[in-house]
């Protein structure tokens, strides 16, 4: 019989002996705790029901026990409080402006932020993969997916729902250790870890976590040291059946300099990619933001942000904002005109062109290469491909002739120059994963 | 049991009682007291079963007994008593209370159902005066703020150093502490005892120091505490006030509190409270106040779009840079209240950093309020 059982035999003895309501204010949220050397151990959300447990209940349950388990010979009580639900029933201070002190918006436990309502992100075509798988691991953590990969371009609302599903997780199952660390954090935490001797203690202390939620994992690219920490990490927690959920900006294919075990393990759950919302989508995610800011703008004017605000869901809300002061300076509601002329600077540098060296330095921090292995005639694949596709966007993006390209990568041909660009051409309908590639670097340069 | 007592001091020790009875639906006997005759004390005790308070007063026991009494009732027939003394009976679970002109009967309940209030080790503990406890209490309870997402920080947080008491609580907006030295102050315990109170237990615990002139004790367990304050002409106990703790930890609250400032302001308490109650009248729904500095003078401004507007100069010291700043005027007029000198200090760093208020002399209180974004 399971300790679970031999208290619900205990509990179903007494209920029959108790009214109901001493029942549940004394034996409500009552566990066995533990049992050794014929001593078994109850937890007891509070003092009150210990003391009563101790002093009114004692033979009455040792009996029962006795006649279930004659080996037990004695009860003792441990206080285990309840985390009390708190709705959240905040009084909202009816105006944005009002700050406050931003040190108590984290959780001190989970690390985690509650402004980030997993009810409050809006769900659409883009990002509904990662949302559904978001909520099987809500329903079961560390049984449905795991660990899951969330990536995508900057300002697509992942820290949003990696933290929401955290947020969650702690409201359902409070009793689960849940964590959530920036990459950099992780970073520092091994870096100090190592210097102080403690990387014992680090790996245990992370092997007491239920859930563990690492944002912008493509950080602990290049840092081979803390790969291999996190790699036991991750083994010990995905053994254990514990959640792990990362998010990234890249695939985990595209992170560059991953170790292959991390990649695999990264690979081994739910991949969900979290790209640009769709025009409507935009429209709805602006509603919904006036709506909480309490500002009051037109369904045109909406349309006209979100059809020229189209990379990034935090530029969207950044428009808002900005209307939201002009119309506090002049004391009136701006019209489609007024956010027409306001959003000007916004939106006329999404238009701007961009430079060779500006393509250039992106790529090469995109693939983390030296300076010149751009530039090196090499056939290895790490340095070709990035070659040809500097050459493809200088193409594409500048309108350069294959042979000027060809002379800025030390005097090639342009018919190599063409080969290069309808390979590439070629990867970037057929491959998926370089399609995002190509996109992510495409929004690094015009950002 | 059968005892004699004087009304006033039962009076006392009902009201004590009450305030803890009538919160719990499914325990109907929570809606009681439990009154003991104990040798030479009667003793009332009530619990919520988050808190709970024990009584004791001097009176003459003939018989000793326990009976629960539902304590609404029995307060109120306490309180409209005029006679000096109250005899008290009983008989088959009924209360029989009897004074030279009135005599009165009230049922009861068994005690065997009440809840055991829990005990303590009373190993270590820390001792304070409890006036002086009670006014740096007073000083902070009203800033924390219950609706909060986090439990923990809508608490009191207490912290016992070695040799002085903080206070702190928060609402989110504003934090403020109150830091207590005490000539009487003793920790017996080897570190700093840390705890937080919820804002209702804290309330109960002024209410029980209200007329201490003694001190009180402190006792701690890992997930209670308990409150002991003495009668003054025995040694005995009067009032045990037990209470969960709030789970979780407080944050680093200190972090908060600005070490520098760009901007000091010093000024006369009453006469600038006078003018910022003035600026309230035309400060808008978001309780608006401007304040500006230019070397010598501090104005301070308001403007409502329907009413009309409002600013005032006045001559203050202000050293380092000038400023002009927004704040809710009512956090303003909360920080400046708890000042006890005569002038209060003002320091700010820059359009969209934390103020703080101190008094001019003393160090043991200090307000922090968020501005409001211009």
């Amino acid at each position: 019989m399971t300790q679970e059982q031999i208290w619900q035999t205990v509990l179903a003895q007494i209920k029959l002996n108790v009214s109901s309501a001493n029942f549940a204010t004394w034996f409500a949220n009552t566990k066995i705790a533990g049992l050794s050397g014929g001593v078994i151990t109850v937890s007891v959300p509070n003092s009150f029901s210990k003391e009563w447990l101790e002093q009114k209940y004692k033979t009455d349950i040792l009996k029962i026990l006795k006649s279930v388990d004659s080996s037990i010979k004695d009860i003792e009580y441990t206080i285990t409080p309840q985390k009390k639900i708190f709705l959240n029933n905040t009084v909202k201070i009816n105006n944005d402006e009002q700050l406050g002190f931003s040190e108590f918006e984290r959780d001190e436990e989970t690390n985690l932020n509650p402004k980030y309502d997993l009810d409050k992100l809006i769900v659409g075509p883009f990002n509904e993969l990662a949302y559904a798988a978001g909520e099987a691991i809500i329903e079961n953590p560390g049984e449905a997916y795991n660990p899951l990969f969330v990536y995508g371009g900057v300002g697509l609302g992942k820290t949003h729902l990696i933290q929401g599903i955290g947020n969650k997780i702690k409201e359902r199952h409070y009793s689960k250790k849940i964590r959530y660390l920036p990459a950099e954090r992780l970073i520092t935490d091994v870096v100090n870890s190592i210097r102080e001797n403690k990387a014992e203690e680090l790996k245990r202390e992370f092997q007491t976590i239920d859930v563990l939620i690492i944002d912008d994992i493509q950080f602990i690219s290049g840092k081979t040291k803390t790969q291999e920490e996190f790699f036991h990490i991750f083994n010990a927690l995905y053994q254990n059946n514990k959640q792990i959920i990362l998010s990234s900006d890249k695939h985990p294919g595209s992170i560059p300099t991953l170790t292959d075990r991390l990649r695999s393990r990264f690979e081994g759950g739910m991949i969900a990619d979290v790209s640009m919302p769709d025009f409507e989508t935009r429209v709805a995610i602006l509603k919904q933001k006036s709506e909480e800011k309490g500002l009051n703008i037109s369904f045109e004017a909406l349309e006209f942000i979100a059809a020229n605000i189209q990379k990034n869901v935090r530029e969207l809300e950044g428009a808002l904002n900005k209307i939201l002061i002009v119309e506090k300076i002049n004391k009136r509601p701006s019209n489609l005109d007024d956010i027409k002329k306001q959003l000007k600077s916004i939106i006329s540098v999404k238009t701007k062109v961009t430079s060779v060296e500006n393509i250039i330095d992106k790529i090469i921090e995109f693939y983390s290469l030296e300076d010149n292995n751009l530039f090196i005639s090499s056939r290895k694949k790490e340095y070709s491909k990035p070659r040809q596709l500097a050459m493809y966007l200088l193409k594409k993006e500048l309108k350069l002739s294959y042979s000027q390209i060809g002379r800025k990568f030390g005097g090639k041909d342009h018919t190599t120059v063409m080969h290069a660009c309808s390979l590439v051409e070629k990867e970037y309908e057929e491959n998926q994963k370089f399609t995002q590639e190509v996109e992510m670097i495409l929004e690094r340069i015009y950002s | 049991m059968k005892l004699t007592i004087l009304t006033q001091e039962l009076r006392k020790g009902l009201n004590f009682g009450e305030r803890l009875t009538g919160r719990n639906l499914t325990l109907p006997i929570l809606n009681n007291v439990l009154i003991e005759a104990l040798p030479n004390f009667l003793k009332i005790s009530a619990t919520d079963l988050e808190t709970g308070i024990e009584w004791w007063g001097l009176c003459k026991t003939e018989e000793e007994g326990r009976i629960t009494i539902p304590a609404k009732i029995l307060s109120q027939v306490v309180n409209n008593i005029s006679d000096e003394k109250i005899e008290i009976e009983d008989k088959n679970d009924t209360l029989f209370i009897k004074t030279k002109t009135f005599k009165t009967q009230i049922k009861g309940f068994t005690a065997d159902d009440f809840p055991i209030i829990p005990q303590f080790s009373k190993e270590n503990f820390i001792e304070i005066s409890a006036q002086e406890l009670r006014d740096g209490l007073s000083d902070v309870v009203d800033i924390a703020s219950l609706s909060q997402i986090r439990p923990e920080i809508g608490g009191i947080y207490f912290v016992f150093e070695k040799d002085q008491v903080n206070l702190v609580a928060t609402d989110s907006f504003r934090l403020v502490e109150r830091t207590v030295k005490s000539s009487n102050y003793k920790n017996s315990f080897n570190e700093d005892i840390k705890f937080i109170l919820s804002q209702k237990t804290t309330k109960e615990v002024i209410n029980a120091l209200e007329e201490n002139v003694g001190l009180v004790k402190i006792y701690y367990s890992e997930s209670q505490i308990l409150f002991e304050t003495s009668l003054n002409e025995v040694d005995h106990p009067e009032i045990d006030l037990i209470s969960r703790q709030i789970e979780g930890n407080y944050p680093a609250y200190q972090e908060i509190i600005p070490k520098e400032y760009k901007t000091r302001i010093i000024v006369d308490k009453d006469i600038l409270t006078k003018q910022i109650k003035l600026a309230g009248l035309f400060a808008g729904k978001i309780n608006e106040m401007k304040i500006k500095t230019d070397d010598k003078n501090l104005e301070i401004s308001s403007q409502d779009l329907e009413l009309g507007e409002n600013s005032s100069t006045l001559e203050v010291r202000i050293e380092g840079e000038n400023v002009e700043i927004s704040f809710n005027y009512k956090y303003i007029l909360d920080g400046i209240a708890r000042v006890k000198t005569k002038n209060a200090i003002l320091e700010l760093q820059g359009a969209s950093g934390a103020g703080v208020i101190k008094a001019e002399e003393g160090g043991d209180y200090t307000y922090v309020v968020m501005p409001i974004k211009r």
